[in-house]
Order: C-alpha cells, then structure tokens, then sequence
C-alpha cells in the first residue's frame, strides 16, 4: 500500500495503460508475429518463417493488386499534397483576413466534415450517374452534350473520384487547422511586414508561409498516413474488389480483401486458407511504410529545432 | 486606405474558390432535401422533372418500417460510452505524466504517443481474434473500446496542459488535506474542460462516422450503427432509392443543424486541438 502511497500516478496510469496496451499496442505486435505463420484464424498455425513475405512480394497475382493499389494510393496523396492542401491554406488566409462573409465561409466549408462516408459517396452517384445524374444534365444544358459520362462506369477516372469525395469532405478539418496555425504568427511580424509594403500575397509568402513550415509538414504526414490507411470510399464505391479491375483500390483496402476474403461479409464465405497470416503480413508491410515515414518526419522536426 | 483596396481586389478572385465550394455544399444538402419529400417511382424516371407530389411519407416510413431511430439510438450510445471513457482514461494518463515527476517518464510519454504512427486499422484482425476469445464480436463494448483506446491524441494535449499549470495549486490543495485522487477530479479536471472540449469535439466527428470498426466487430443488424445502415439503403438505389435520400437526410441534417449552432465554438475547439496534434 505505502509503495503505491509514494507512487500515486501509477494508479492514475493503470486504466489507461492497460486498456491502451491491450487494444492498441498488443494488435500490432501480435500482427508482426502472426505475419510469420501459415492460418488461417481457426485451423492449425504452421510457423513459416518470411514465407508470407516471399509470397506477397514474388507472387505476380498480389505484387500486380499491391501496386495497384500502392499508385492509387500515392495518386491520393500527391494531388492532395499538389492541389488540396495549397487551395487550403490560401482559403484559410483569407478567412484569416476576415474577407467579405468569412464567417458563412467557415461554416460551409466545415460542414462536409459531418456528413458520413456512404451519405457522401451517395450523394456523388447523384451527382455522376449516368441516369440519375445531375451533371450529366448540366453539361447537356451549357450545351457541353458531347462531355457527357458514365462517370462512375469508367475505370480511368475512378481513383480521381474517389479523390474528389476526400478532398470534398475534409478539405473544412486542413482548413481550420492552418486557420489555427496562422492566429499563433505574432501580430508584430505581420505589422512589420505591412509597413515595408508587402502586398496582400506577398505577406502570405514572406512572413506567414516560413512559420507554418511545421504545421505545413505535419498536414503532409498526415495525409500520407490517411491515404495509406483510407478505406471506406474505395469500398462503399467499388466493393471488396475496389471496382471493376481494382480500379480504385486502395491499400487499406487489399488488406481487408486478403484479411476477410472476397464475399461482404467478414470471416464468411470463401475465406483463403492462409487469410490471417497473409493478411497480417500486408498489414506489417503498411504499418512499415508508415513508420519510416514518420520517423523521418520526426528527425526532420528535430533538425529544424536545433537549426533554430 | 491602400492597403485595403489591394486586399480588396486580390482577395475577391480567390474568394470565388470559396464561394464555388460553399455553393456547392449547400447545393448538394437542398438537393437531397428536396429529393428525399419525393417518391421512388417519381425519382427514377422523372429525375429531373416538376415533382409529381411532395410529402414526408418515406420520413414516416423510416420510423415505423425501418426502425430508424434504433441505428440513431446504437450510434449514439456508441458516441456517448466512447467519448466518456477516452476523456476518463486520457485525462488520468495525462494528469499521471503532466504533475508527477518519476522514473521512465519519458519512455511511458513516448510510449503512449506510439499510437498516432499506428492506425489501428492494421491491427484489426488480432483485434477480431481478441473480440472473438472475449465473446464481445457482435456487442457495442467491442467497437467502444477498441475506439476508445485511441488515446494518444488527447494525452498529447491533456499533458501539456497539466504540466503547464502552477503547481501552487496541486499543493495547496494537499495541503487542504484532499486525497490525490480528489485533487484530481475536484480541482485539476475541471479546469482541463476547454481542452476537453476540443477534444470531445474532433473525437465525436470521428467516432459518429467511423466505418471500419463497425463494419468488422458489429454484423448482425441489431448492432448496426448509422452509417452502415445507411449503406444498406445506398448500395442499391433501384431498390431503395427514396429510403437512401431520406436516411441521408436524417443522419446528416440534424447534426449540421446542430454544428452551425454551436459553429463558433465548435470551430474555435477544433483549431486549438490541430495546432498541437
């Protein structure tokens, strides 16, 4: 008792410790070991060494799904990194600058941060189908007819859509953050920059750019993580399979594939023999692409404080 | 004065950007509105002919044949448990790193900041078997506690905003002869609530639209939360067409109402949470 009296914070760690360890730390170790078995979850686990690996990386099969869905990935992060997250922080220095109806601005923008993945997805198909689609319609009305899609039937375009709902959806959450960084700039050197007649973008270059460099970097870590790990709209798009040809797989989403097999249901219906071990090793594959990434993230922080 | 004219004509073109996706947001909420008071027959082959009639009738359908408000029920006890439970564990872990100085102090802080670098996606199928041995696959405890777990944001701020407060406090309290547990609850929680908020803020949103946790621990339809039901409906609109507007519209309109209420605040909680996180 009087080792625990001397200790108080133990007491205030244990719950969290525990449930965080239990349901966060022990997944991802117990991923990393099973990664090295042949299972399937209910049946007898063979130890295999780097088998799964092996298989993943020499199999044509999975090798042509992983980059697949590895570049539709990376398309979602590079034209987020290339167009949503400039058109943010230029959206969020205009707020800044209390622009006519920032208020109504910040609301709107916000909004579609409520709106849950399928209604989102729902509301695309109305927008882009090819019979009940309302901009089919206004092509035909602007007298662009020739334009008109199945948007939504077509392979090519289908990682763009799926795009287009990230980006429309979270473009609010980026926003208000950027809004946040750019209140913490100090009043003074905003004044001092006005008063050496720094235009209106000049301003947003020179002096507000430079200090959000960590808060620019970490949006970029951020997306990477999300565009490795999205899921829900390649599946509520395109199903298991990610669409006709994978077309808009994602990597989240060829783990699933593996991890609970073709049919909607997860551990029902035609379940590989090797669904755990395979899917486990994908999942180590995704969580090492993340982690070198962010360790790198970490370093480069760290370098710019000492620099400073 | 020039420097306002400048900002004035530069700002105006840019502004369009913001406009055209205003616009567009709300375009598309009227838009599903007005479709979901149609009828299905209507919808599919006059889609964008004058309606033949306008009427809640699918509204009332929603709540009697499809027992909506139960999946709103599930999705809001989910939120409730969830919110309440990652507020109570991160605020004690936080407290425990932010007032006490002890050994390994840095190794616990570093080790419960590894969860931002794991998306715990990646471990779902240990997590299934885990839920499977623990007989919870199927019940609101599997897919609470899995997200309520996720604590490593909110110990992120919840430290930093204990180890910033004036340990006078702490003391004297002691001193007063509270117990370190109630100096806890009594003093120092209350005065974390502008954080807490915040972080009830984001984690609600991300809670209330989680999809994959869901998805794999809740199959049965019971269980079901909002966004898998609505799914139900979307994923074939021949079939269901005016239930899919209509559940869209009653799992998206209420909240949005509620957010540009409370949009001030709300907006305020978020942007204090992203600088830091």
């Amino acid at each position: 008792m009087s080792f625990i009296k001397k200790r108080p914070y133990l007491l205030f760690l244990l719950p969290g410790f525990l449930i965080y360890s239990l349901f966060v730390v022990y997944p991802i170790v117990a991923a990393g070991s099973i990664s090295f078995f042949r299972w399937n979850g209910i049946g007898p686990k063979t130890f295999i060494g780097f088998d799964n690996y092996v298989e993943l990386f020499t199999s044509t099969e999975l090798m042509s799904q992983f980059w697949n869905a590895m570049l539709n990935s990376l398309r979602i992060f590079a034209l987020t990194v290339l167009v949503v997250i400039p058109v943010q922080i230029i959206a969020a220095y205009l707020i800044h600058n209390q622009v006519k109806g920032y208020k109504y601005f910040r609301v709107a923008v916000f909004s579609p941060q409520f709106i849950s993945t399928p209604v989102i997805v729902f509301i695309f198909t109305l927008l882009l189908d090819s019979n009940v689609g309302v901009f089919n319609k206004v092509l035909e009305m602007v007298g662009l007819g020739e334009y008109v899609r199945p948007w939504l039937g077509l392979p090519q375009y289908g990682i763009y859509i799926v795009w287009l709902m990230i980006s429309w959806s979270g473009f609010g959450v980026g926003m208000i953050f950027f809004l946040g960084a750019m209140k913490m700039i100090s009043k003074e050197s905003l004044e001092a920059g006005y008063l050496d007649g720094a235009g209106f973008w000049k301003r947003l270059f020179v002096i507000i750019l430079p200090q959000m460099k960590v808060t620019i970097l970490n949006m970029v870590l951020i997306t990477y993580i999300v565009s490795m790990t999205i899921f829900d709209f390649s599946f509520i798009l395109g199903g298991v399979s990610g669409g006709v040809d994978h077309n808009v797989d994602v990597m989240a989403l060829m783990f699933y594939r593996i991890a609970f097999g073709e049919s909607n249901n997860p551990l029902g219906g035609n379940i590989s023999e090797n669904a755990m071990g395979l899917g486990s090793t994908v999942a180590c594959v995704l969580f090492v692409l993340i982690f070198v990434i962010s360790m790198f993230q970490v370093w480069l922080t760290y370098r710019r404080r000492e620099e400073a | 004065m020039n420097g306002v004219s400048e900002k004035k004509k530069s700002a105006t073109f840019a502004s369009l950007l913001l406009w055209i996706y205003s616009c567009f947001t709300v375009f598309v909420l009227g838009y599903l509105v007005y479709n979901s008071l149609r009828q299905k027959g209507d919808l599919l082959s006059n889609t964008f002919g004058l309606p033949k009639s306008l009427g809640f009738g699918t509204y009332l359908k929603m709540f009697t044949e499809q027992k909506f408000h139960h999946y709103f029920l599930n999705s809001a006890f989910i939120l409730v448990a969830t919110l309440v439970l990652i507020v109570l564990l991160a605020s004690m872990v936080a407290y425990a790193l932010g007032r006490y100085k002890f050994k390994f102090k840095n190794a616990v802080q570093m080790y419960f900041l590894l969860g931002l670098m794991f998306p715990a996606s990646l471990g779902v199928l240990p997590l299934f078997l885990l839920m499977k041995d623990l007989s919870l696959l199927n019940s609101y405890a599997s897919v609470i506690l899995v997200m309520s777990a996720g604590i490593s944001m909110p110990v992120l701020l919840l430290t930093d905003f204990f180890a910033k407060m004036p340990g006078e406090i702490y003391e004297s309290a002691i001193l007063d002869g509270a117990s370190e547990w109630k100096t806890f609850y009594r003093i120092m929680f209350p005065l974390a609530s502008p954080v807490v908020f915040s972080i009830c803020i984001v984690m609600s949103v991300q809670i209330w639209n989680q999809f994959f946790m869901p998805l794999i621990f809740l199959q049965d339809d019971q269980h079901k939360t909002v966004p898998l039901i609505v799914m139900k409906y979307t994923s074939n609109l021949m079939l269901s067409m005016d239930k899919a507007l209509t559940a869209s519209v009653i799992a998206t309109v209420p909240i949005l109402i509620l957010f540009m209420i409370f949009s001030e605040k709300i907006l305020d909680g978020v942007a204090s949470g992203g600088v830091k996180g």
